[in-house]
């Protein structure tokens, strides 16, 4: 809940991006996979973040606007033929569209109301898919394009540059949500979610920030969904479950709620972990339900406050 | 510039409001001329809240208009009053308890000034919003407490800090909802120097049990007996009715 202005997160996002880029360089085949799926959560993750974190707003629909992205994509790219980057611009933009419909109604509700709307809106998005001839329905489509970077020499079919475009597209959603998070628009989010009531009686639209909010979220959530297309060649309604958005709440959850860098974190946790453990168990599902429920009991901030407390006893350790 | 000739600064016309059977708020009508003290007083029951609420737009009237200024307001809610001027205290503590005191009246100054959608700059970082915050914590008396956070504070604190946010969006009318509940005599007694204190560019209406308060603070008094406007004049009018000594004052100035 605290602004998370500190100089140090500089140091923490140096740091990731690092273990992320020392991860490439020792990794193999399999490894860039892990780690192109590692970067799309942590976008996912980090638009969640915005919502959850900052506006107070839980939304267990989230994953709709992700294979909205990702259809969309495939639906501009594949289907009509656009080139990748316009499709991707596009496909953006249809999340947007998509989050903005769903906002008009569900920021007008609250708690656990909100909650439902929208996990309806996300169920109502994955039965379309379901049933929709135009994609594949259940058994989706395959042949999506992967973005054209020919132009600078990166070939993005290699499985190598796909990752590294992929951590490079998280870091500017980072970076760009940093910069949102620490504006008065993002203050004027965190008043929303501590007092509702002060924040109308101040003069604040408050319905239009929530619905800003989530519009931005959904964008961004449809970013990671072409990403995510790309990263397979295929779109199917997988994208769209709900368990994929309660997923993602947890790895908002246990990364700290309010902190990008926590989440992202999280997210290369939730990846890292599900792929050790499914090589290990069929149980892994069970085993990483277990993890994360000490993980939140021992650390109640999630890694953001671990870390944070951590940092304060060095701190006290090395002063007086 | 004629006096006569500019409009009250904030002005009630003939408010009703009914919760089921009871009618909460029956036929009362205000007017209050820009710098006017104005306190709100009546037994328990009578229907203060629900004519603060009225007037802040936390509630619509049945029937009844209000105005401030020259625009009629009557169909907005309370964040569009807020940014016509108007600002209200809370009478429980209404404040943002993760943020520290500076970044609370910075914040409500950002909200109120628009700047909110500013998404670009850092809130953290913007002097004229910290150099408003420390004026309005010099005004409230948290001058030295710009860095604690609001739910440290204690409760006469927070009773400041609740003035302050209002405050901080540089109101042209002031609704404080008894803004010495719960406070020592002490504290009351500061809250009463900070009030009388502030500049008559603001307007203000007050409700309030503390007499004391009242009658130190009002120019104009009105008393609410079951909905409806008993009484208005001045402070010593009012203490001179025996209707209002029998309704409401009763022994303690008799």
């Amino acid at each position: 809940m605290t602004p998370p202005a500190s100089g140090t997160r500089h140091v923490v996002a140096v740091l990731l991006a690092a273990a992320a880029g020392g991860y490439w360089l020792a990794s193999g085949y399999y490894g860039k996979e892990l780690l192109a799926e590692t970067a799309i959560t942590a976008i996912l993750a980090m638009s969640l973040s915005l919502l959850v974190g900052q506006a107070g707003l839980v939304s267990l629909g989230h994953a709709a606007f992700f294979g909205i992205g990702a259809y969309a994509l495939a639906g501009f790219g594949a289907r009509l033929g656009w080139p990748p980057a316009l499709a991707m611009a596009a496909a953006v933009a249809t999340g947007a569209v998509a989050a903005l419909l769903v906002g008009l109604v569900a920021v007008r509700l609250a708690g656990v109301f909100f909650i439902m709307i929208t996990l309806a809106a996300g169920e109502m998005a994955h039965a379309w898919f379901l049933k929709d001839r135009l994609f594949g329905g259940v058994g989706g489509m395959a042949g999506v394009p992967r973005l054209d970077l020919s132009a600078i020499g990166i070939d993005t079919g290699d499985p190598a540059s796909f990752a590294l475009l992929a951590l490079g597209v998280a870091i500017l959603v980072y970076l760009l949500l940093d910069r949102l998070v620490l504006s008065p628009f993002g203050q004027t989010l965190r008043a929303i979610h501590q007092n509702e009531e002060r924040a109308r009686a101040l003069g604040c639209p408050v319905g239009r920030y929530k619905l800003a909010a989530f519009v931005v979220a959904g964008a961004v959530a449809a970013l990671a969904g072409t990403l995510a297309a790309q990263r397979s060649a295929f779109v199917s309604p997988e994208l769209l479950t709900w368990t994929l958005s309660g997923e993602v709440l947890i790895v908002v959850i246990v990364g700290g709620g309010a902190s990008l860098l926590g989440v992202s974190a999280a997210a290369a946790l939730w990846i890292g972990l599900r792929h050790q453990l499914s090589t290990l168990t069929d149980h892994w599902m069970l085993a990483m339900g277990a993890i994360f429920v000490v993980l939140v009991l021992v650390a109640g901030d999630g890694i953001d406050g671990a870390v944070r407390g951590l940092w304060r006893r060095l701190a006290q350790r090395r002063g007086p | 510039m004629i006096p006569a000739a500019m409009p009250p600064a904030l002005a009630a016309d003939g408010l009703r409001k009914s919760f089921g059977a009871l009618e909460a708020t029956r036929g009362v009508s205000l007017s209050l001329p820009p710098g006017r003290r104005h306190a709100i007083i009546g037994p328990n029951g009578a229907g203060k809240t629900t004519l603060f609420n009225l007037l802040a737009g936390a509630l619509r009237p049945d029937a009844g208009r209000v105005r401030l200024g020259s625009a009629d307001v009557t169909a907005d809610g309370p964040d569009a009053r807020a940014r016509r001027g108007l600002a209200r205290s809370f009478q429980r503590n209404s404040l943002f308890p993760g943020m520290t005191v500076e970044a609370a009246l910075m914040t409500a100054a950002a909200i109120a000034g628009g700047l909110g959608a500013v998404f670009w700059r850092r809130f953290d970082r913007d002097r004229g919003l910290a150099d408003g915050a420390a004026e309005i914590a010099a005004r409230v008396g948290l001058a030295d407490r710009l860095a604690v956070p609001v739910a440290n504070l204690a409760y006469g604190a927070q009773r400041q800090l609740e003035i302050g946010l209002a405050l901080a969006t540089r109101p042209a009318v002031l609704l404080l909802d008894e803004p010495t509940a719960g406070m020592s005599p002490e504290e009351t007694r500061a809250m009463q120097r900070l009030l009388a204190g502030l500049p008559r560019t603001i307007t203000i209406l007050v409700i309030e049990h503390d007499m004391d308060v009242v009658f130190d603070l009002a120019e104009r008094v009105t008393v609410l007996d079951y909905g409806q406007v008993l009484l208005e004049g001045t402070p010593d009018e009012v203490r001179a009715s025996d209707l209002v000594r029998r309704r409401y004052l009763g022994d303690r100035t008799g």
